[in-house]
């Protein structure tokens, strides 16, 4: 039943999301609500929180293939499927914001390598292609020491291409709420912690035939990385507020009261803080609860939600403060704003990634299982 | 001498005296009429040196600009010329002036600050783009490659300053009613305003999808002009002679005499970007 749900959902936010995906291709970035300065808006967050979601699935399948964790046993392959996913979905997010997207090429044929972005371009295309071989050698030879070489290489650069993200911004010296040295850092807790989300989701609902003992105990398992990762998140997020505070540096203030008293307080209150950690950190606590298929994918849904509302509540306050105090009003024009809010294209575009996400995920999953039974 | 030549010999000086007098020192220094009482402009005088510093190899110019603070009104000339010269569209500016209101009644003042490029030697913008397309020229100038530009816009959120603008294709033009067969009307002024020539070259600014549309665009002192031996646009139209531009590296020039003095800054220093724009407060 949920199964059939969540593929009438993805088609859905698939169909609702065509529409805003053809007034991008054929109409430009007009109807896009993110201008000269609120630069980079919905599509960008949902590309840190897509690309760090596939390293973070990647993670977890090498506790199966790497780790060998046996509560993660036969779990791999749906995790590299997930990767495989959600990583050109996120790449397709952040394409969808480059304004010459057909010139994406040149980042391969004429890259700069000084370029930040041209490392992260490069890396997850390694990622991806070690994604494929990952899956490949997982139904060929799994027990290969091929497979074991590959997943490592793939596990290091999964960290790799989840901090470097962190880099993108953290790097940036203009940006003082980016400015953050430990962004490297936190991005690859983001992306486990988001891996660990998207894995309860798939194992508490659509993944009911596996061993009913190990299918328990992974998901305690995994509510206790989400809990453990989530209380992490929540120190990051609660040093790097204080200490911009405290610090007092005016650029930091504007961003941080922007998030906590501003125009985005219920994305972070309500839904980054309430739904997508207090709630699933309560119920998940609760052994009985987070062994429950349906509650655990609930709850990892939710943390997913969470952890989305995050990466925007870092792509926007980092540009809300003015580079030159005045600057929105020194000069009027489209495009021209200080504040920012998705518009329904955005939205649509994002839809149409989630949509074509769940979908693939979905019919991926089913064709495994269906692999499975073919090798029976 | 007459009544009459000495009013047409010193009547002029008298009013240039009065619309200028922190200026003192600058045009008389300049001046190369024998007769020590004529004063050259010193737009006459940066054209000159501008011209001088165009024999140079490229690479020996180093154009540097110098906003005297205390001479801006806040008229936005510049902005508008800057605007006209380069037919820059809606919601794309180069040369915005901040105002801010100080103090409280009755002791208010306003103050303005244009802010161009700053066209930083140790520019962030230039190494964060994944394909070069933003670039210091031989002259040292940061300069955009329309046809080489993604449109990811890391150079904008490298620029500490907010110097770049993102071109979403809108036109002024959009909407106007057409008159066939008339010079007026929205087809002709669209014909005019969908042609830019920056950078020597002619730009279609056509549909949604073509170049400078989708790139990120940013002032680049006019190189169009300067090439010709003209000032930058934002220079020539400033009333109050605000704006100077020139050759650092000229040891005689203008520029280089008032970039010199102890009263001159350049924005955020601190974050070591080393702008080539100066003000002088």
């Amino acid at each position: 039943m949920i199964k059939k749900i969540s593929y009438a959902i993805g088609a859905l936010t698939l169909a609702f999301g065509l529409w805003g995906v053809y007034v991008r291709l054929f109409e430009g970035e007009q109807s896009a609500n993110y201008g000269s300065y609120i630069i980079w808006g919905l599509w960008v967050a949902m590309y840190l929180f897509l690309a760090g979601l596939a390293a973070g699935a990647y993670m977890l399948a090498a506790f199966d293939y790497l780790f060998n964790v046996p509560q993660f046993k036969g779990t791999g392959k749906t995790m590299l499927w997930a990767a495989l996913v959600t990583l050109p979905a996120g790449l397709a997010s952040i394409g969808m914001d480059l304004g010459h997207m057909e010139r994406i090429w040149k980042v391969y044929l004429e890259p700069n390598f000084t370029s930040f972005l041209t490392l992260m371009v490069w890396g997850y295309t390694l990622f991806l292609i070690l994604i494929v071989i990952s899956l490949y050698l997982a139904f060929k030879a799994p027990e290969k020491a091929a497979m074991k070489a590959v997943m490592w290489i793939g596990f290091v650069v999964a960290i790799l291409v989840a901090g470097g993200v962190g880099f993108l911004l953290g790097g940036n010296a203009a940006r003082l709420y980016w400015h953050v040295g430990l962004f490297p850092v936190q991005f690859p807790v983001f992306a486990i912690a988001s891996g660990a989300g998207l894995m309860l989701m798939l194992v508490g609902w659509f993944m009911p035939d596996m061993d009913k003992t190990q299918r328990s105990n992974l998901l305690w398992l995994l509510a206790i990385i989400s809990i453990a990762t989530s209380a992490a998140k929540l120190y990051f997020v609660v040093a790097d507020f204080t200490q911009s505070l405290y610090g007092g540096v005016t650029d930091n203030l504007i961003a941080v009261n922007y998030v906590l008293n501003g125009p985005q307080a219920f994305t972070f209150w309500g839904v980054q803080i309430v739904l997508g950690l207090l709630i699933p950190v309560i119920v998940l606590a609760q052994p009985k609860l987070a062994k429950n298929g349906f509650v655990a994918g609930l709850m990892g849904l939710f943390l997913l939600i969470g952890y989305a509302a995050g990466r925007l509540l870092i792509v926007v306050p980092g540009q809300v403060a003015e580079m030159m105090p005045g600057q929105a009003a020194a000069f009027t024009g489209p495009k021209l704003d200080i504040t920012y809010t998705p518009s329904l294209m955005e939205w649509s575009v994002t839809s149409a990634v989630i949509g074509f996400s769940i979908l693939a995920i979905l019919i991926g999953m089913d064709r495994i299982v269906r692999f499975k039974e073919v090798k029976k | 001498m007459t009544e009459a030549n000495l009013l047409q010999k010193y009547a002029s000086e008298v009013f240039a005296g009065l619309v200028a007098p922190v200026a003192e020192g600058l045009q008389v220094s300049a001046a190369p009429a024998a007769d020590p009482l004529v004063k050259e402009d010193v737009l006459v005088r940066m054209e000159r040196e501008l011209k001088h510093a165009l024999e140079k190899p490229a690479s020996e110019r180093r154009w540097v600009m110098v906003i005297d603070l205390r001479r801006c009104v806040g008229c936005h000339a510049c902005t508008v010329a800057c605007v006209a010269e380069n037919k820059l569209p809606p919601g794309v500016v180069y040369r915005p002036v901040m105002t801010e209101e100080v103090g409280t009644y009755p002791n208010v003042t306003m103050k303005f600050l244009p802010r161009p490029c700053m066209q930083c030697e140790n520019a962030p913008c230039t190494p964060v783009c994944p394909v070069t397309a933003t670039y210091h020229n031989e002259e040292g100038i940061v300069v955009v490659d329309y046809e080489q530009c993604i449109g990811c816009r890391a150079c904008m959120a490298a620029c500490p300053y907010g110097a770049r603008t993102f071109d979403f294709g809108y036109h002024y033009t959009e909407g106007l009613p057409v008159f066939d067969g008339a010079v007026i009307g929205g087809k002709t002024a669209a014909e005019y305003e969908h042609i830019s020539q920056e950078y020597g070259q002619a730009w279609e600014r056509q549909g949604r999808h073509e170049s400078p549309i989708g790139n990120v665009r940013k002032c680049h002192f006019c190189l169009h002009r300067i090439k010709d031996g003209v000032l930058p646009a934002c220079t020539t139209t400033c009333i109050g002679r605000a704006t100077y531009f020139g050759d650092a590296n000229d040891p005689d020039s203008l520029v280089t005499e008032l970039i010199n003095k102890p009263n001159v800054i350049r924005l955020k220093e601190e974050l070591g970007t080393e702008p080539r724009v100066y003000y002088i407060v």
